[in-house]
Formats: structure tokens, C-alpha cells, sequence
């Protein structure tokens, strides 16, 4: 009886350690932060901004050989640079559901930004003597007219460095990383969406 | 071989190996401007070489020791500076030059948000702390009668760093302070391996604050040059 009662108890401590190694095994990191709005002149148009499903659910997959199974979950983190950054950069930012605008939205709205995160990579350290994680991301940014026409389509690259004997650990260093990464992106379109040509053209037709 | 055999032996070879921190540092003055009492300063990595990278760590020990004490300076948390000013200090926009600032400063926007956060000096820091050599060898055994190491293994550190300080009032390049600490660890294995570790990085982050403190709060008297020293 007090075998199979220690019997019980040891298959039990065997479950809780091999979950706890196997989510050990497969890190998921959720890339959450505040973005900062960016300190631009707003440019005198009204815009909708059409945030896809794919990006608000961004998920990264990567087996690294030797190490793990990594989820990036960058959804949030989209939804929350995204809002952010387009606020101050026009006169008004509305969200819309879908392209081609209703006429009664198309009269008050110019243009409609419709953001696409294309690519993600990142570079985990395997030997000791690496120091950093880094992380690289395109964006594809649409400009549409609200009949759904596409202006232009202009990709922005953005790559973020975190150390990792600092931060401690690779999830933490990873989650970093991708956040300096996305407010490169951030910093690219802040200062450079109006000088873009097919843009700028457009600006000065309005 | 009695114990106390071998601690002589690792206090000669300690001192036969030299081991420490040799350190020079060349603080340069431009002007005679001093933070007055209501001034902050900030200290901002330079994050846009692709081959190293001011580590986060040797910011925030700058930062803390410039902050801390009985006459500890104001100082602008790094990341809150950097928010405030997004993206303008982002490391593809971050000014290069003291003219490029000049030229960001002519954004009333920007000028405004300078002048709230009270900033008065901005210390841009470049520069890494890189392993420059290795060497040596520690071999470990065990068996029935016991487990020891023997060996010598020895490792050397070079943290050089720049600080570069901008006048955010006058705009003006205040001057720069160079730190140049390296530092030698060995580690001895008489059966137990005995790490005797310089610390370079923590040397430069006490050198660099001592002479930042001084190059802020002293108009005169101040007197650049090169120092060499040894410890």
C-alpha cells in the first residue's frame, strides 16, 4: 500500500518536472511595451488606418538547433505601436474595417494606411562568448485611396540589439530587442512617410 | 605540500602575474560652463555602430554614480529623454554632430521639449569593455581519492569608453573625457581554482564619474590632460 502510494506521488513529481522542462523547452514571449507617440509636425490630411488581423495576431515561430522552440507573440505590441505612432502624424487617424470606404467615410477621410509586418528573423547567441540578441523586421506600409486603389507600397526595415548578460535571460533579451527593433520602424515612418515620392505627390494633390 | 605552502605560492604567483588595472584617462574643457542648480544632464548611448554598443549596464552605472551621493547631479533617466524626443534619438536619427543638434534644436517642438526636461548637458558615451586576450589552462580530475585542478588561466579586459559632452543651452561641444582601463584576472588551480578577477568596467564606470562630476560643477581650475596610473 505504501508503495503504490510513493509510486503515485514519484509519477506525480515526474509530470510536474517534465511540463516544467518541456515549457522550459518552448519559450513564449510576449512582446509587450509602451511605444512613445512620435514629436512630428501632423501632416494635413485625415486618415484611416486599417489594422489587419494577421498583424494584431502577429505569431513568430523558430526551432533554434540546440536550444528551443521560440513563440514571438507580437500582436500587442503592433496594435500598440501602430496606434501610437499614426495619432500625431495627421490631422485625424480613424480606424476603418475594410477597403473600399463606404461614401459616407470617404468623404471624410483622404487616404488609408494599412500596415503589413512581413518579416521577422532574430539571432539567439549559442556560444557563451556571444553577447547580444538581435532582431530584424520589415513592415510593408500601404497607402490607399479610400477606393481601394493602392498609392504606394514602401518597405521599412527596423533591427534591434539587446545584451543578454544585462537583461538577464534570452526571453527577456529577445522581447527587447524586438521592441528597439519596432521603434526603429517607428522612427523610419515618423520621419520619413512624407518624403517618400509617390507620397509626397500625393500630399500635393490634396 | 602544508597549506601554507600553498598559499604562498598563490601570493607570489598573484604578483608575479601582474594581476590588476592599469588606467588612463584625458578629460579635455572647451568652455567654462558648470551646470547651474536647476539643471539636469542625461547620458546617452551612442547605439549606432553595427560592430559594438555601449552596454546598458555601464549607462546605468554612470548615470547612478553622477546621481547618487551628497552632491549627486540631476540626471534625465536615459529612456525617458529618449521617449520624450522620439524619434529623434532613435539610433538611425540620433544627432552626430553638435551642427546636426543645432539643426534638430531649430524644431520649435523639439526646442520645447528640450527646454521642459531641463537638460542642460547631454553626455553621449561610446565605447565597449572587449576580452583583448586569453590564455593558459586549468585541468580538472577525479577519482576514488579525490577530486583537484591544477593549472593557470589568465584573461584580459579593455573597457574604453568616450564621453562626449554637448551644452544644450549654448550649443556647443563642452568637450570629452576618454577612459582607457585595462585589466588583467588570472585564476589559479592548486587543486581548487582560485579566481583573482580585475574588474576594468566598474574601474572606468568609477574613473568616468568622478571626472564627469568634476567637468560639470568646476569652471575653473579644471585641468585637462592625460593620467596615467596604475593600481
Amino acid at each position: 500500500m505504501q508503495i503504490r502510494a510513493y509510486s503515485r506521488q514519484v509519477r506525480l513529481l515526474l509530470g510536474i518536472l517534465g511540463s516544467y522542462l518541456l515549457s522550459g523547452c518552448a519559450p513564449v514571449i510576449l512582446v509587450s511595451t509602451d511605444f512613445p507617440q512620435p514629436l512630428v509636425e501632423p501632416l494635413p490630411v485625415r486618415m484611416g488606418l486599417l489594422l489587419g488581423e494577421e498583424l494584431l495576431a502577429y505569431e513568430y515561430r523558430e526551432q533554434i538547433p540546440q536550444q528551443a522552440t521560440y513563440t514571438i507573440q507580437i500582436g500587442n505590441a503592433n496594435a500598440s505601436m501602430m496606434n501610437r505612432l499614426f495619432q500625431p502624424m495627421f490631422a485625424s487617424v480613424e480606424p476603418v474595417d475594410d477597403l473600399p470606404l463606404a461614401q459616407v467615410d470617404s468623404s471624410r477621410i483622404d487616404g488609408v494606411l494599412s500596415p503589413e509586418l512581413d518579416r521577422y528573423e532574430f539571432d539567439v547567441p549559442i556560444g557563451q562568448n556571444d553577447e547580444f540578441v538581435e532582431v530584424w523586421m520589415q513592415y510593408l506600409l500601404r497607402l490607399y485611396e479610400p477606393n481601394g486603389e493602392l498609392i504606394t507600397e514602401w518597405p521599412i526595415s527596423g533591427y534591434g540589439k539587446a545584451e543578454l548578460r544585462n537583461t538577464g535571460n534570452r526571453i527577456s533579451a529577445i522581447s527587447r530587442a524586438t521592441v528597439l527593433a519596432m521603434r526603429e520602424v517607428g522612427a523610419v515612418i515618423a520621419t520619413g512617410f512624407a518624403e517618400q515620392p509617390e507620397v509626397e505627390y500625393w500630399l500635393q494633390e490634396r | 605540500m602544508t597549506p601554507r605552502t600553498y598559499l604562498l605560492a598563490l601570493i607570489s604567483l598573484s604578483i608575479l602575474c601582474g594581476c590588476g588595472v592599469t588606467s588612463r584617462l584625458e578629460p579635455y574643457k572647451q568652455t567654462n560652463a558648470v551646470l547651474d542648480e536647476d539643471d539636469r544632464i542625461v547620458i546617452l548611448p551612442r547605439r549606432h555602430h553595427a560592430s559594438h554598443e555601449t552596454e546598458v549596464g555601464f549607462v546605468d552605472c554612470v548615470s547612478n554614480g553622477l546621481a547618487q551621493g551628497s552632491e549627486g547631479l540631476g540626471v534625465y533617466i536615459s529612456t525617458a529623454f529618449e521617449d520624450r524626443l522620439y524619434p529623434w534619438f532613435e539610433p538611425s536619427t540620433a544627432p552626430l554632430s553638435i551642427d546636426d543638434f543645432s539643426e534638430l534644436m531649430e524644431n520649435p517642438d523639439i526646442h520645447e521639449q528640450v527646454r521642459l526636461s531641463k537638460v542642460r548637458f547631454i553626455i553621449w558615451l561610446d565605447g565597449s569593455t572587449d576580452r583583448v586576450a586569453a590564455g593558459g589552462g586549468i585541468s580538472c580530475a577525479a577519482g576514488v581519492a579525490g577530486a583537484g585542478c591544477m593549472g593557470l588561466a589568465w584573461w584580459e579586459d579593455d573597457a574604453r569608453y568616450d564621453a562626449t559632452i554637448w551644452d544644450v543651452r549654448d550649443l556647443s561641444s563642452a568637450g570629452t573625457i576618454y577612459a582607457d582601463y585595462n585589466g588583467r584576472s588570472v585564476m589559479p588551480a592548486l587543486i581548487v581554482p582560485i579566481p583573482l578577477i580585475a574588474r576594468p568596467q566598474a574601474q572606468a564606470c568609477r574613473g568616468l564619474t568622478d571626472q564627469l562630476k568634476q567637468f560639470l560643477t568646476t569652471p575653473e581650475g579644471y585641468e585637462p590632460g592625460p593620467e596615467l596610473s596604475a593600481n
